[in-house]
């Protein structure tokens, strides 16, 4: 329809450029134009007609249309657009030949159609016109000689990687476009901006045909599970699940998780509306230290079309070390008791206190050797830097001097530990704080005043956003927990905060006899995490609540251990992903810190890698030109299985400290994913780099709309449009509108 | 034969009589310490503290007889006792202290609001089931009992009456010398029996058969002191009376030094 009225396809126009070859100066159009309107509306209103002045301007602008438009015609307006030279450019026709290809939507698989596609006739139009170069795409990009070489058994597919690779080894060729005939799976997940600006700096379109139900009918699919990499022995961890449904909106299903054959969690879940993502949380206990390879499933529903995308898997490192933290009192309090004996039987932290029973004495509990903290507090940073955590009860803050204060706060910003500051009546505003520098790393604006702290009842309320924090999941449905809070027994005591600082999270608030105030606040400050816990009664939680009542002990051992489990060694090693999918590249980032924890900049760092089929290697890594002390490395594994990674930090010669890595190299999965076709993938592809997204029945359009590129060798061509069909219809159309409407006003 | 019974019975009934006028002399005339003083409020009486002495308020076997309950019942030094301790704790620790004391009871859920009692002559108690079984679930909760004042052996059984209820399956131990309590401020190995000052004027320490002073408890699984059992001694007299010259400071200081490691003990473990 568009090239009948416009003579030539959209492409044309959306790529051409306007030119007027009458060879007259456009200024004179112009005039011309202005002046015929002028001359008209003077005639309009000389000849004084006996119609209204809408009338007149209706007809005047009817007119003068007709007049502009024979004007621009006698200009002679054309087209001017680049396009390909027959037969001295190269085409190139890439086939995704990855196993989703081999997926079954309806008449034979998304293979066969591209296959029936190309052979039918779209190879033979091309090659009229062009070279044509045939390539597969899976892991990188292959030449082959015609589409019998299409197997589909590729299990991984990287459109990005392909076409990357396509671009560098062209770019010598007169390439003057890329045809990708896929599904849009793409085991990489997508196609990274650095490619497509690659392509795009060569300007060759590329474009696109697409295979695939965009929908399908029936189908469960887990989309993604989020879990933390890392993990304490014993954490409670949760897990979100997203996943959507085709065809099964309101029933039920249900979300396991296992670790081999024991299964941690599991939980019933009502399907959402269809093609709906909808995300479910399951808590689990991360168990001992070791690597755990998670296998996260949802039930198989019936009929569904694809049975391979209800499951997939996670690596979760558990690390066998024990937080250590050190808990500072000023005076005994039973709140102190009380959160010794609720973190006693958490195997993962090492509580280490000291309590200032008199003037002169300080009790010492949890202490590894008679030595520690047989000084009093910490006097240097080394010192206090030994600890992942820190918690600072009725401590006024002039028993700190203005160097421990300082410790103090370096031990959240640049060792990255946690420090909790608990109310009481030697607490926060009431202890001094607000008076120290300490202040600026409290996530709530302290009052500049005393007698804050009021041993008055107050009812623990938690926020919205406390609703979605491990640190207070007592029941794992996010709702009965909120409900189970309502039901929690009232603080013994209070202390008002103040508001919280921009950047921190409120997830617990407390009504009290003078109002509303944060009862837990948390930020992170520079490398670590600081928290504000307004009272010192949460022992009623435990006393006035049957024996058998664990909230008490579950609600400090998820503080404490949010305080301390984020903290690192000296040595850090970390990787994005410990679970490769289809893919060997590790990229390996290692900081390595001294004890007082500034940057190492002249370590040597090296990894010893060890994994399945007797591979071994060891790399040695490199400083990183902007950030000191941060080392990186990229290795390959190999092949698929588990792999560990040694790294140690030396510095002449002698040990700073090591870290461990362990991750696994999957194939093969992430190709049952995302099982209809991804359009908007392949779409986007072609819109950033000029081509254009064609369904499957539309291909025989493409050798010539594919002429029209700027890339490779390639000609002006100019395209008359005086003569379009469409100018003469607006003539016609023009004069019988104004011939109707005199008519119809009495003027013919 | 007659007149020679006679006049033994009488030299008997005489030498009775003297005893019991002797005994009736000393603890209305000549007995030093007064008991009855006038109780001034403290003024800072309504304070809200952290750790108040918190009495337990029990019901007494044969609490219809007058004789047996003279002997003892839950008030006994009460409330001076109370209250000059608590001055002690609050001059020697940095623990916040309230001036007076808090009595509790085992009717009234109010008890697991204070960690920490005492019980003043649980040689005397009698817990009704319902009691015992709240004292259990206090204790495991996280509770403190100190028990003290109670002498001899019928004392001791009367205690543990109604201690093996609360607790019929945890038996009642000698707490070790090396036992935190014994040291988590005051290191209190050397230990000496602290007598009541119905002993004075002190020249014995011990009441009926309680001749030596045990120091008892009952662990929690954890190896936790949830009760701790002063027998054969009297850590309240010793309290009560620390101002008065009649009462030896030896004993006062090593009471106070006790009560003050029990309630850092609790407060800590």
């Amino acid at each position: 329809m568009f090239e009948f009225f416009f003579k030539y396809p959209s492409t044309v126009y959306s790529k051409g450029k306007l030119v007027l070859l009458s060879g007259w100066p456009e200024w004179l159009l112009i005039l011309l134009t202005v002046a015929a309107i002028a001359a008209l509306s003077l005639v309009m209103w000389r000849s004084k007609p006996v119609w209204n002045n809408l009338r007149s301007a209706i007809l005047t602008a009817l007119q003068a249309t007709v007049v502009c438009l024979l004007l621009l015609m006698l200009w002679q307006p054309a087209l001017s657009v680049s396009a390909l030279k027959p037969q001295q450019n190269i085409v190139a026709v890439v086939v995704d030949n990855s196993s989703s290809m081999k997926r079954n939507d309806s008449d034979g698989t998304r293979l066969d159609a591209a296959r029936k596609i190309l052979d039918s006739a779209l190879l033979k139009d091309l090659e009229k016109r062009f070279q044509v170069r045939l390539y597969s795409i899976d892991q990188g990009l292959h030449r082959i000689a015609n589409t019998d070489a299409l197997t589909g058994n590729a299990t991984v597919s990287k459109l990005g990687d392909g076409l990357k690779q396509l671009t560098a080894e062209s770019s010598g060729l007169p390439v003057g476009a890329v045809l990708l005939l896929s599904d849009g799976a793409d085991s990489a997940g997508g196609i990274d901006r650095q490619t497509i600006t690659d392509i795009r700096s060569q300007r060759i379109p590329v474009h696109t045909i697409g295979f695939g139900k965009e929908q399908l009918t029936k189908d469960l699919e887990i989309r993604n599970v989020d879990v933390p990499i890392r993990a304490l022995s014993d954490a409670r961890l949760s897990a979100a699940v997203r996943f959507r449904n085709r065809g099964y909106a309101g029933q039920k299903s249900r979300i396991e998780i296992k670790d081999g054959a024991k299964t941690l969690a599991a939980k019933d879940v009502t399907l959402a509306k269809d093609g709906e993502e909808q995300t479910e949380s399951l808590m689990f206990s991360a168990g001992l230290a070791g690597a755990r390879r998670l296998a996260v499933s949802l039930k198989l529903m019936d009929g569904e079309e694809n049975q391979s995308n209800n499951s997939m898997s996670r690596f979760v490192v558990v690390e066998g070390r024990k937080p250590r933290i050190l808990y500072i009192e000023g005076e005994p309090r039973w709140e102190f008791k009380f959160i010794r004996r609720g973190v006693e039987d958490d195997r993962s932290i090492q509580l280490v206190s000291m309590l200032r029973v008199t003037q002169n004495k300080i009790l010492r509990q949890g202490a590894s050797s008679p030595k520690e903290l047989e000084n009093g507090f910490p006097l240097t940073p080394e010192e206090l830097f030994q600890y992942d955590g820190l918690i600072i009860g009725s401590v006024d803050s002039g028993y700190f001097s203005l160097t421990q204060q300082e410790m103090i706060k370096q031990f959240a910003d640049r060792r990255g530990g946690g420090v909790l500051f608990l109310g009481g009546r030697a607490s926060l505003s009431d202890g001094g704080y607000d008076k120290t520098g300490l202040i600026d790393m409290l996530p709530v604006a302290l009052p500049s005043a005393k007698g804050t702290f009021e041993r008055e009842l107050a009812i623990p309320i938690v926020t919205p956003s406390g609703k979605e924090s491990m640190i207070l999941r007592l029941v794992e449905d996010p709702d009965k927990n909120l409900e189970r809070w309502k039901t929690m027994p009232k603080l013994a005591d209070y202390q008002a905060v103040g508001r919280a600082k921009p950047g921190a999270v409120v997830l617990a608030e407390m009504s009290t006899p003078k109002g509303v105030f944060p009862l837990l606040a948390i930020q992170n400050y520079g490398r670590g995490r600081v928290g504000v816990f307004a009272t010192s009664g949460s022992w009623r939680w435990q006393m006035t609540q049957p024996k058998e009542d664990m909230t008490h002990e579950m609600f400090w051992q998820q503080l404490l251990r949010w305080l301390s489990s984020a903290t690192q060694g000296q040595v850090i090693a970390s990787t994005p992903n410990p679970l490769l999918s289809d893919d060997g590249k590790l990229p390996i980032r290692v900081e390595v810190r001294e004890k007082n924890y500034l940057a190492v900049a002249d370590a040597d760092v090296t990894a010893r890698i060890l994994g399945p089929q007797s591979v071994a290697a060891q790399i040695k890594l490199a400083p990183d030109p902007v950030t000191p002390g941060v080392y990186t490395a990229q290795w390959n594994a190999p092949v698929a299985g588990d792999y560990v990674a040694e790294i140690e930090a030396t510095r002449n010669g002698q040990k700073v400290g090591a870290d461990s890595l362990l991750f696994r190299r999957e194939d093969g999965v992430t190709e049952n994913f995302y099982s209809e076709q991804n359009k908007e993938l392949l779409e986007k592809l072609s819109e950033e780099t000029g081509g254009r997204y064609w369904k499957p029945d539309m291909a025989g359009k493409i050798p010539t709309e594919i002429t029209f590129s700027e890339a490779g060798i390639t000609t002006r061509e100019t395209y008359d449009l005086w003569n379009m069909p469409i100018f003469f219809l607006m003539l016609l159309a023009l004069r019988a509108t104004e011939w109707l409407l005199r008519r119809k006003w009495g003027a013919v | 034969m007659i007149r020679r019974r006679l006049a033994v019975s009488a030299l008997v009934i005489s030498f009775v009589a003297a005893a019991l006028a002797q005994r009736r002399s000393l603890s209305v005339n000549d007995y030093p310490f007064d008991d009855n003083a006038p109780l001034v409020t403290p003024p800072d009486a309504n304070e809200k503290t952290e750790w108040a002495f918190a009495r337990l308020q029990y019901p007494s076997l044969q609490s219809n007889n007058r004789a047996w309950m003279a002997r003892g019942h839950w008030t006994i030094d009460y409330p001076k006792a109370d209250r000059q301790f608590a001055s002690g704790v609050r001059r020697l620790t940095r623990l916040h202290v309230r001036s007076v004391e808090q009595v509790v009871n085992l009717e009234s859920d109010d008890i697991f609001n204070w960690p920490w009692i005492y019980a003043v002559e649980s040689g005397h108690w009698d817990l009704p089931d319902a009691q015992c079984a709240k004292l259990r679930e206090y204790l495991l909760r996280g509770g403190f009992l100190m028990t003290d004042d109670f002498h001899g052996t019928y004392e001791w059984d009367v205690m543990m009456a109604s201690m093996s209820r609360v607790f019929p399956d945890r038996p009642v131990v000698d707490i070790p010398n090396n036992d935190q309590i014994f040291h988590v401020l005051y290191d209190l190995d050397d230990r000496f029996q602290v007598p009541g000052t119905v002993n004075y004027p002190f020249n014995k320490t011990y009441e009926y058969d309680g001749y030596e002073a045990e120091w008892k408890g009952i662990y929690d699984n954890k190896g936790r002191l949830m009760v701790a059992i002063c027998h054969n001694m009297d850590l309240g007299d010793a309290w009560e009376h620390a101002d008065s010259p009649y009462y030896p400071e030896k004993f006062t200081g090593l009471a106070y030094r006790i009560g003050i490691n029990y309630i850092m003990y609790a407060m800590s473990h």
